[in-house]
């Protein structure tokens, strides 16, 4: 479960602005909104990788803001995390990256991190890349390796930033519907932003939609579609008039 | 505020900048050497990374430190040799070619070639590796950067340089001997002789060596510390190299003044 209290967060202007959320436990919970609305800052927050300047972020129960450098660190073994830009370390080769968290956070026999490094590979329809390098390869198969490794831990909490920008529609239904079937079979509590709203909404549970640094509507999905609020009716069903 | 008094301001609004700036430099940079120093007594870092920084640092750096030292040694014999010649000094070459390269030349060239690849390489893959999220991405994964990032690198370029000091001020020996024969028609044997008469002592040789560490102490510091320091996206990375090189240099001259003053 994830719980943000009046989170304040400005850099020069306020970014966001009083966030009250609440993600049920095993809940898939998709965040949308417009460019530069403050989602992406929200998920660092939530991460403990940015300090808001007011509020309160409990994760399970533990305050997150409170901890210690250390209890952080060993806290974030909790969290899988797939970044807006991938974040793939471009001095290892793809099987070293999806690794990576394996071979750092657990003690695990080398046989199993291979084979489960080949498995998260052959879930997103990369078998085989194993020794490619990150800069050898496109936008889409990026974003595929960094899903690969931020599911490889099989964390219970699970944050997404934009999963599927960059590939074509076929694909990127097939990610949305690999996260859904993983977050179904873990059980993992999952934050997830994108703005590919027509696929991501076909696996949320929940809806929350962020507007100017404020929470502006938090529902679930059934009642995103509904709703005749008119920033999110026009940005759900992507009007081009209205007040967005 | 008028224009005469707002003109009158810029130049102490500039300097005032630039105080602040440095402070913020070096604080940063003394900020840095505490974390990696911490990691250093705990030998709490990673040993493959320093292990890949070693080879690509140190082993990929050699051929830029030899063509470097070579030249070295015979710029040296180039500018004696009018002197050599007017007194017929042939026996003080090795000792004035060794004396100028042990303890300065040698360490000071081979800490700027270090600087200019190694230490702007560092801060630019550090700093792209901020802007991509890659940095966030470790502490994300529960890894401490300094741990994996900063303190290999550091042990990285202080090794690096200390042991291309050496290399350097052996090949730019022989480079001194090389040209002093085939410039001066001084045989290396003389040379030798001039090198090894008791001028010269291990103290020429520690001083030289002891200034490499503390330059690679500089470099590691002002490159790590401006790398992982980026803002800006791209642009930023390119400022950052910018610091680093200009930082660094400024850094080796000011502390081969002091280091020279303080040993002697």
């Amino acid at each position: 479960m994830i719980e943000l209290r009046g989170i304040v967060k400005s850099f020069g202007r306020p970014v966001l602005r009083d966030i009250t959320m609440h993600v049920p436990a095993g809940c898939l919970y998709g965040l949308i909104g417009p460019g530069a609305s403050g989602k992406s800052v929200l998920l660092k927050i939530v991460t403990g990788l940015m300090r808001p300047d007011a509020g309160s972020v409990h994760i399970d129960g533990r305050d997150v803001l409170s901890m210690t450098d250390l209890e952080l660190q060993e806290f974030r073994k909790r969290i899988g995390m797939l970044f807006q830009n991938n974040a793939l370390f471009d001095f290892m080769t793809v099987a070293e990256n999806i690794a990576f968290p394996l071979r750092r956070l657990f003690d695990l026999p080398e046989p199993e991190i291979r084979e489960r490094v080949a498995e998260r590979l052959a879930c997103v329809s990369l078998p085989g890349f194993e020794g490619r390098m990150p800069s050898g390869l496109s936008g889409g198969q990026k974003k595929r390796v960094g899903v690969a490794r931020a599911t490889v831990i099989q964390a219970p909490i699970v944050l997404y930033d934009e999963p599927a920008a960059g590939l074509d529609p076929v694909t990127s239904q097939k990610i949305f519907d690999l996260l859904r079937a993983e977050q179904q079979a873990s059980g993992a509590t999952v934050l997830m932003v994108s703005s590919d709203l027509d696929r991501m909404l076909t696996v949320t549970d929940r809806v929350g939609m962020m507007y100017k640094g404020r929470l502006i509507f938090d529902g679930t999905t059934a009642e995103a579609y509904a709703s005749d609020d008119p920033f999110v009716h026009q940005f759900v069903h992507g009007i081009p008039e209205g007040p967005l | 505020m008028s224009p005469s008094s707002s003109s009158t301001l810029t130049p102490f609004a500039a300097l005032g900048g630039f105080f602040l700036s440095t402070a913020e430099n070096v604080g940063g940079m003394g900020g840095m050497l505490g974390r990696i120093v911490t990691r250093l007594v705990r030998l709490n870092f990673d040993a493959s990374e320093l292990l890949r920084n070693l080879y690509k640092m140190g082993v990929k750096s050699l051929p830029i430190v030899v063509v470097t030292a070579l030249f070295t040694g015979g710029i040296m014999v180039i500018q004696a040799a009018p002197i050599v010649q007017r007194y017929g000094a042939q026996g003080l070459l090795g000792w004035g070619a060794g004396f100028g390269t042990l303890r300065e030349i040698g360490p000071l060239l081979t800490a700027l070639m270090i600087s200019g690849r190694v230490g702007a390489n560092n801060t630019a893959e550090l700093g792209t590796m901020v802007v991509t999220e890659q940095i966030d991405a470790l502490r994300a994964l529960a890894i401490d950067p300094i741990n994996f990032l900063i303190v290999p690198r550091f042990i990285g370029i202080v090794t690096t340089l200390f042991l291309s000091t050496v290399f350097a001020d052996v090949l730019a020996l022989g480079g001194a001997a090389y040209a002093g024969y085939g410039i001066l028609g001084v045989e290396p044997a003389v040379f030798y002789n001039g090198l090894t008469s008791g001028l010269l002592g291990l103290g020429d040789v520690f001083h030289g060596l002891i200034k490499s560490v503390v330059f690679g102490v500089v470099i590691a510091l002002a490159s790590c510390q401006f790398g992982i320091a980026t803002s800006g996206g791209a642009p930023g990375v390119g400022r950052a190299v910018n610091a680093t090189v200009v930082v660094s240099a400024a850094g080796i001259f000011v502390l081969d003044y002091l280091v020279s003053f303080a040993i002697g």
